[in-house]
């Protein structure tokens, strides 16, 4: 009696207090920085392409192989303004499969893939748990903005970083064959290079 | 004139579960009962059995890990914990201080969230509505907190053999002292609803006993085991990880009944976050990454360890033929062995004893069917 | 006596309006339940059909009431469907005697407790009806289960009407108001309303003796296998059952609509009164339904035969020793407070400090782990990498 009597005091005692649930529809709790919802892939703003070569690697090394991803020619590495020379194509993953462990995220080897803070993706269908590469790219920009995400490799991956290291090195290599012998055409580095993405091409296909 | 020896009559089964409200999941038993006593129990498992042991011969290291977290998903640190650990005895690799330090906050964290579901479980089991939903306050805060450090709120994947994936955030120390400080008063507030109820007493005390001896010899372990007066802990008799560096107390019950386990269970959240106090006291600064090859590739071998879970002693069993993916992992799950005293203690009580028994035990299904 | 047309008439919309009222309470009873349960655990209840999520009890009905009606192959049909009328009727019957005010009544009775008494009996022959012809074991455990607890708790229920009809000197429910325009029994049998409130729980199967239809080991119980509409009658006579409790309390213990007033108020406000202090019991029986677990069956059992009846009868002693030998009323109360403080004395006894010792010395005992000195950090001298900082391909 005494104890369950006391007992209905502390029950008692939380008739003032205010709820600890949250209205959810209504009212979406903040999630933390470091949430893991689904995966989404990462724009590369300086040269307007995603960070995502499609190497294949997350695919890979997924637990639940949800993930396909085809890669293709980067149309912007031909007109300079990128350094990848191969560029994804498509890429989707079956979200129903997916089991947010952040695999992917940390073999990525290009910053290309993040775990973004969308977590809310149910739909009516079972294809739309189907995210291909607009929606994915479209939950990277929108966690890109969210947590001002940088880079963690900005010197191997974002092109424009890349792109002026490159050109400061072809500079410093260009005054050095200046320096050296005015006659050396610069073109032959680049064609061993062109060569070699036509046969990768090749492989993938 | 009949006697009633000579009217036979048939005991009926009842089968409770697999679709049980009190079975914690997907659990079968078959009570042979008389009118409300129960004669016998037949436990039935394997509805949530998943094939983790065979998955995790055919995914890398690093991937198991994530399977580990499905295992127990009450107490998904631990049992996490409880794989690296192995993966470390394997590969002969030691965590840096501050990430074994890391491991063993969140591992006491997710010990007293597991048991804070725990308490408000049971006390549905016993009708008390509630108990769960102070328990399951708490227990979102700590998960807030999980969310912060590990990205996840359940499914961490957070433990790496030989450290931690990630550094935690700046504002890890004062926010785990806030934190201990709430979850403190939330376990008095259940404490002083449920512990001493009149009715509570009357439902728990003096059920489900086992001694120590029958308990030993049914392979119990956790608050199951030391609430029968048997004072094993895994913590303190095979100390790993930091443990020895801390100033803790074991509870050990007498009459291995129902509240006696129960109650262990609440006294070992106070020692959890006394712990946890400890810890950040010492909390070292430095790597949070043993040196080595990221992909893990253990020399040909094998291993066994084991760690203290929220449900007893959980066993990784370990071998490997020298590639990059397992050739055995075998888990002993302390509540699939905990199971084994449900029939000894069940025999002879009611119908709605079996139900406060199975509730004592603790068991998570996943980690029993694996 | 001749029953004439218009008394027909008048006694039909009499019986429609009580009807409307009881169902109406029982249905305010279900979102006050959810609501004030809600608080109790820090969570708001539910809050999106209508404001406030008043309209939740109707959309609940409708839903009920759209869904298929399934009966198990193998019941019995016919009793399967009388069971919910059984338990439905008396719920309803019982309030044509109950005054809401003065002359706002259905039938007052000269008889009215009795008759109470009489009607609310019927109710457990549907329960076991119901356990019986569902043709399913939890269903049967939890019918078997309601005859014994219901049976027991009627007694207990009984022995504190009669004391109330002897204090009052009445079985009419309006007397028995209208002896506590000054003091409500209340005051005078403090212990008669703490026995009339458990066995009034135990009588509508409300925590803690939600035992026949424990939801976590017979799994509803007798309504085990009832959906639909079928299931909804169930569910509305209990709630029925559960508020003609807070007002047959409101009526015996705590001075109807006179107390604390003396004199009659207006209608409109007696009836408010009555029913401020119905929706006070039931909120005091919901309050102790966010707290207490549930009993066992055997504890439920001792309870009445080895608690409640004997109590009961030793108040019923001393009650009548207090009329014959007309002592003042106060005496009746400390009498009552005294056999109240035995019994909770004895349990404490028994239950609580043997636990609350246990508790202390499993704190005080616990094996002490000492912490050895940690090792000097310099140890560590071992090149270190962080997974960020090696970015090695797989």
């Amino acid at each position: 009696m005494i104890s369950g009597l006391k007992g209905m005091l502390v029950t008692l005692r939380w008739l003032g207090k205010k709820n600890i649930t949250a209205n959810y529809p209504k009212e979406h709790l903040p999630v933390q920085e470091r949430f893991m919802g689904f995966p989404g892939l990462l724009w590369d703003e300086t040269a307007e392409e995603p960070f995502c070569t499609g190497c294949m690697v997350c695919v890979r090394e997924c637990p639940t192989q949800c993930m396909t991803a085809i890669m293709h020619d980067n149309p912007n590495a031909v007109e300079g303004k990128s350094h990848r020379r191969k560029i994804i194509e498509t890429f989707e993953i079956n979200l129903n499969r997916c089991i947010l462990c952040g695999i992917c995220v940390d073999v990525c080897n290009f910053d290309a893939i993040a775990m973004s803070h969308e977590h809310e993706l149910a739909s009516f269908a079972r294809t739309g748990a189907r995210a291909d590469l607009g929606l994915l790219l479209d939950l990277g920009r929108k966690f890109q903005t969210e947590v001002s995400w940088a880079p963690k490799g900005a010197d191997r991956n974002v092109a424009s970083v890349v792109l002026a290291k490159r050109a400061a090195a072809e500079a410093a290599k260009a005054e050095e064959a200046a320096a050296e012998a005015p006659t050396e055409a610069t073109p032959a580095s680049e064609a061993p290079v062109a060569e070699k993405a036509e046969k990768q091409e090749g492989g993938e296909s | 004139m009949t006697t009633e020896s000579q009217f036979e009559t048939v005991d009926m089964m009842l089968n409770m579960g697999p679709q049980h409200p009190a079975t914690h999941g997907v659990f079968r038993m078959v009570l042979k009962v008389d009118g409300e006593k129960v004669i016998d129990v037949i436990p039935h498992i394997g509805y949530l059995h998943r094939g983790t042991e065979r998955l995790a011969e055919v995914e890398t290291y690093g991937q198991v890990i994530t399977l580990f977290d499905r295992v127990d998903y009450i107490a998904n640190l631990n049992n996490e914990l409880a794989f690296v650990r192995a993966g470390e005895q394997i590969m002969e690799v030691e965590a840096p201080e501050r990430a074994q330090y890391i491991r063993v906050i969140l591992a006491e964290l997710n010990r007293v969230a597991s048991h804070l579901l725990f308490i408000g479980t049971y006390a549905i089991d016993l009708g008390a509505m509630t108990p769960v939903m102070y328990g399951f306050r708490e227990r979102e805060r700590i998960q807030n907190l999980f969310e912060h450090v590990t990205g996840a709120r359940m499914m961490h994947n957070y433990m790496r053999i030989g450290g931690v994936k990630a550094d935690v955030p700046d504002d890890f120390v004062p926010w785990v002292r806030q934190l201990i400080g709430e979850v403190r008063k939330g376990v008095e507030e259940c404490d002083k609803l449920l512990s001493t109820n009149e009715v509570f007493l009357g439902r728990t005390r003096g059920v489900g006993v086992i001694d120590g001896p029958t308990a030993i010899s049914c392979g119990l372990t956790g608050p199951s085991l030391r609430g029968s007066g048997v004072a094993y802990d895994v913590r303190k008799d095979d100390p790993y990880e930091i443990y020895p560096y801390l100033n803790y107390k074991v509870p050990v019950g007498e009459n291995g009944d129902c509240w006696d386990r129960y109650y262990l269970r609440m006294l070992e959240c106070y020692e959890s976050l006394s712990m946890i106090e400890q810890c950040l006291d010492q909390f070292p600064e430095g790597p949070i990454m043993a040196a080595g090859r990221r992909i893990a590739r253990p020399p040909a071998g094998e291993v066994f360890s084991h760690s203290e879970n929220p449900r007893g002693d959980l066993g990784v069993y370990l071998v490997s033929d020298g590639t990059d993916k397992p050739y055995r992992v075998k888990i002993r799950p302390p509540s699939f062995c905990n199971l084994v005293g449900l029939a000894t203690m069940t025999r002879g009580s009611y119908i709605a004893d079996a139900v406060a028994i199975l509730g004592s035990l603790d068991i998570v299904l996943g980690e029993v069917d694996r | 006596m001749n029953v004439t047309l218009s008394d027909t008439i008048t006694l039909s919309v009499q019986l429609f309006a009580l009807f409307n009222v009881a169902a109406l309470a029982a249905v305010s009873l279900v979102w006050l339940e959810r609501r004030f349960l809600g608080r109790l655990q820090g969570r708001p209840g539910p809050n999106r059909v209508g404001p406030l999520g008043l309209l939740q009890p109707i959309a609940d009905a409708i839903k009920l009431m759209s869904k298929e009606d399934v009966a198990p192959g193998s019941s019995q049909r016919l009793l399967f469907y009388a069971a919910p009328i059984l338990v439905f009727v008396p719920a309803f019957v019982v309030w044509l005697t109950f005054p809401l005010a003065r002359d706002v009544v259905v039938r007052n009775m000269d008889m009215g407790l009795f008759f109470f008494v009489a009607i609310s009996v019927l109710s457990i022959v549907g329960l076991v009806l119901a356990g019986w012809s569902s043709n399913s074991k939890y269903a049967i455990l939890g019918g078997f289960r309601a005859a014994a607890q219901l049976v027991s708790y009627e007694i207990p229920i009984i022995t504190m009407i009669l004391i109330i009809g002897m204090l009052s000197d009445s079985l009419d429910f309006v007397k028995v108001v209208d002896a506590q325009a000054t003091i409500p029994f209340i005051a005078v049998v403090p212990l008669a309303f703490v026995i009339f409130l458990i066995a009034g729980l135990a009588e509508v199967g409300r925590t803690p003796f939600d035992i026949y239809f424990a939801e976590s080991e017979v799994v509803g119980g007798p309504f085990v296998e009832y959906s639909g509409a079928h299931w909804a009658i169930f569910f509305l006579a209990e709630y029925v059952n559960t508020f003609v409790i807070g007002i047959l309390g409101a009526l015996l213990f705590l001075g109807g609509w006179r107390w604390p007033f003396g004199a009659d108020l207006p209608q409109v406000a007696s009836v408010a009164l009555l029913m401020g202090k119905a929706y006070f019991i039931v909120l005091i029986i919901f309050w102790i339904r966010g707290t207490y677990p549930r009993m066992r069956i055997d504890q439920l059992m001792a309870m009445a035969w080895k608690w409640l009846i004997p109590l009961s009868f030793v108040l019923f002693l001393a009650a009548a020793f207090q009329l014959k030998f007309e002592w003042p009323w106060w005496v009746l109360t400390i009498l009552s407070l005294v056999i109240l403080v035995v019994p909770v004395i004895v349990q404490s006894r028994k239950q609580r400090n043997p636990a609350l010792e246990l508790a202390a010395r499993y704190a005080a005992n616990a094996i002490v782990v000492q912490a050895k000195p940690r090792p000097a950090p310099a140890v560590e001298d071992a090149p270190v990498v962080t997974p960020a900082a090696e970015g090695t391909s797989v």
